[in-house]
């Protein structure tokens, strides 16, 4: 690559992040905190570009690691909750619990319901902080190790992920006792770092995502310039020349479905803080298909590009469905965008500007790679 | 140490009723050139996916150097040392031709031990070498998707000189050239010559004299005969085969 070329990537990610930290300057805390929301979900963009964009791995359900994240993070702040702590026993104990205890059952965390004792580790947030992290990665790891070890690929693993994630959100519905099924855990404390509680519309919570964030786009963009990165994109055009060249493909392909477990883990363990929830809705087909959409619009060929796309569509969802002249249609109108995208910058908004630059620098982007991406 | 860098003994596998190699026992000398010859049909890519793994065999084994190589995994057969083109091109589409060959230098074939981003001096004047050998100097940083099928070609045979295995296998290298990147396919082949043991598959005599020390012609899997160029010509039951008789049409 040019120094040139570089250069402009590192621009725009520095043109990005400067925006992300000025945000605050609007004085607008509501809109703040939705941001905020809003950056989570471009980790997820990001971690879905990673994936399908860098190895070729569509996942459906992509939801199953942010729900594992957003869970992990809920349960120490449901314990943390000033509900949890009016139940009448000197811990505390969330009041669910107490609702579908058995009469006469003891109100200790260890035995209040079935399974109930599985909370006891979560009195801890930093457990909690841990768990929204390693739980994704063991389950990626896992599951990584299962599909790309029998060579399932292209849409056999699209299809795979979306039946798990449905599984999951099956089994969290209805584990009620333990996980207050369909209606979730809601009224959460405040996370606490080192002293400062994070409340939800404050700044101080805002600048703690956007540096994570920061973290999150400059390690994963780093990762996949690392040899290993070009590995990865190289078992995406053709698995068999890898394995040819000596390459344990499979392994390749667990490790980046794992770090993009990760970053999901921790898009749902930062949402929890801002959002005050979780619930099985994170695993919805839905969302986990939205995600896809996102990183489509963005450019899913770009880390950057598939995070601005999440963040841009949510603000403009969020726009268009609090005017009043488009509250019927926003969702038409979103959809019209997306289908936009696709049929015109099939390497979304990330790749558009790609190809704007290297015209402004005198370079032409090859047309077969366009023609590839629609197929 | 054997004296062979490649042996197959009584290698076969079966398909059902179908034996597509039956017992192909074959001895490759360190940096021999050997041709394979046969019809369509009669087992020469099905051999080669039986030593590179990617068939496994259900009788014989595959001795690289000395040591049993048979049925192991595709990646681990590559490590041991055993590189192989296919007959259709197989490159990194999506990846410049740098990158193409950058990660054919695959020294460090591990996940962690790639976290690291740029490569020794050494590393990349080798790569910028072997790029310059195979004529792609002014293609290096065009996107290997959009070469011609002889610069494809010819990138693949570049992936395998920097991967520089003990044995190579070339699978038809020419088909679908013109006569001019054939000749420039067989200055490569024979630069390979010598430091690597090659098995090749391919159609094309005019080629083959060109490159051949050594000639295994396979018929319905089996072994039909083996010797030089001149000699293989004059094989009665290898014009037999290649010609049609009632021994083939028979089966």
């Amino acid at each position: 690559m040019t120094s040139l070329l570089t250069n402009y990537r590192i621009w725009a990610y520095l043109l990005f992040f400067a925006v992300l930290l000025a945000l605050p300057l609007t004085g607008d805390d509501f809109w703040l905190n939705r941001v905020a929301k809003y950056l989570c979900f471009g980790m997820l963009g990001a971690a879905i570009a990673l994936t399908w964009g860098y190895a070729g791995v569509l996942n459906l359900g992509q939801g199953l690691f942010f729900g594992l994240g957003a869970y992990a993070m809920a349960m120490p702040l449901k314990l943390a909750s000033y509900t949890s702590l009016q139940q009448g026993s000197d811990q505390p104990v969330p009041d669910f619990m107490l609702w579908n205890a058995q009469p006469g059952a003891s109100t200790d965390l260890c035995c209040i319901t079935p399974g109930s004792w599985l909370w006891i580790p979560f009195q801890s947030q930093w457990f909690g902080v841990a768990m929204a992290i390693i739980a994704p990665v063991i389950v990626a790891t896992l599951l990584g190790r299962l599909i790309f070890g029998q060579r399932i690929s292209g849409v056999f693993v699209s299809i795979i992920t979306l039946a798990l994630v449905l599984l999951a959100r099956l089994l969290l519905v209805d584990a009620q006792p333990l996980t207050n099924g369909f209606n979730g855990l809601t009224d959460l404390g405040y996370f606490n770092l080192f002293g400062t509680e994070l409340d939800p519309y404050a700044v101080t919570t805002y600048y703690v995502i956007t540096i994570a964030l920061i973290v999150v786009l400059v390690l994963a963009r780093l990762l996949v310039a690392t040899r290993a990165g070009t590995v990865l994109q190289a078992t995406r055009d053709s698995q068999t020349r890898a394995l040819y060249l000596g390459y344990d493909v499979p392994a390749y392909q667990t490790f980046f479905f794992a770090v993009s477990a990760a970053i999901s883990g921790l898009a749902g363990m930062l949402y929890v803080v801002v959002a005050e929830f979780a619930s099985p809705s994170f695993l919805d087909l839905t969302f986990s298909v939205s995600m896809v959409v996102w990183a489509a619009v963005g450019g899913r060929g770009s880390i950057l590009g598939a995070c601005i796309g999440a963040i841009l569509i949510n603000v403009l969802e969020a726009r268009a469905s609090e005017t009043e002249a488009l509250v019927e249609a926003w969702k038409a109108i979103v959809g019209l965008v997306f289908v936009l995208v696709v049929i015109w910058l099939p390497q979304g908004l990330g790749g558009f500007a790609h190809d704007m630059m290297r015209r402004l620098t005198g370079r032409r982007r090859p047309e077969s790679l366009k023609q590839e991406v629609r197929q | 140490m054997s004296v062979y860098a490649l042996e197959t003994e009584a290698l076969g596998v079966s398909f059902g009723r179908f034996r597509a190699v039956d017992g192909v026992s074959l001895k490759v000398a360190k940096g021999e050139l050997r041709v394979l010859l046969g019809a369509n049909g009669a087992g020469k890519t099905t051999l080669m996916d039986l030593i590179s793994g990617r068939t496994r065999s259900t009788s014989g084994r595959v001795l690289l150097n000395g040591r049993d190589v048979t049925n192991l995994r595709e990646y681990r057969i590559a490590r041991a040392g055993i590189g192989r083109k296919f007959q259709i091109p197989s490159i990194f589409t999506g990846l410049t031709v740098r990158q193409n060959i950058e990660v054919a230098q695959s020294r460090y074939p591990g996940v962690f031990s790639n976290l690291r981003i740029g490569r020794s001096a050494a590393d990349r004047a080798r790569v910028e070498e072997v790029i310059d050998l195979v004529g792609l100097s002014d293609q290096m940083k065009t996107e290997a998707g959009t070469l011609s099928h002889g610069q494809i070609q010819w990138l693949e045979l570049g992936m395998l000189m920097i991967q520089s295995p003990d044995v190579i296998l070339l699978d038809e290298p020419t088909a679908g050239m013109t006569q001019a990147e054939t000749g420039k396919t067989a200055a490569i082949i024979n630069r390979l010559k010598g430091n690597h043991t090659m098995l090749v598959v391919e159609h094309d005599m005019a080629f083959v004299r060109d490159i051949a020390e050594k000639i295994t012609v396979l018929h319905l899997g089996r072994v039909l005969a083996e010797g030089t160029v001149a000699e293989i010509e004059s094989d009665a039951a290898v014009r037999a085969a290649y010609l049609g008789s009632q021994e083939i049409s028979a089966c």
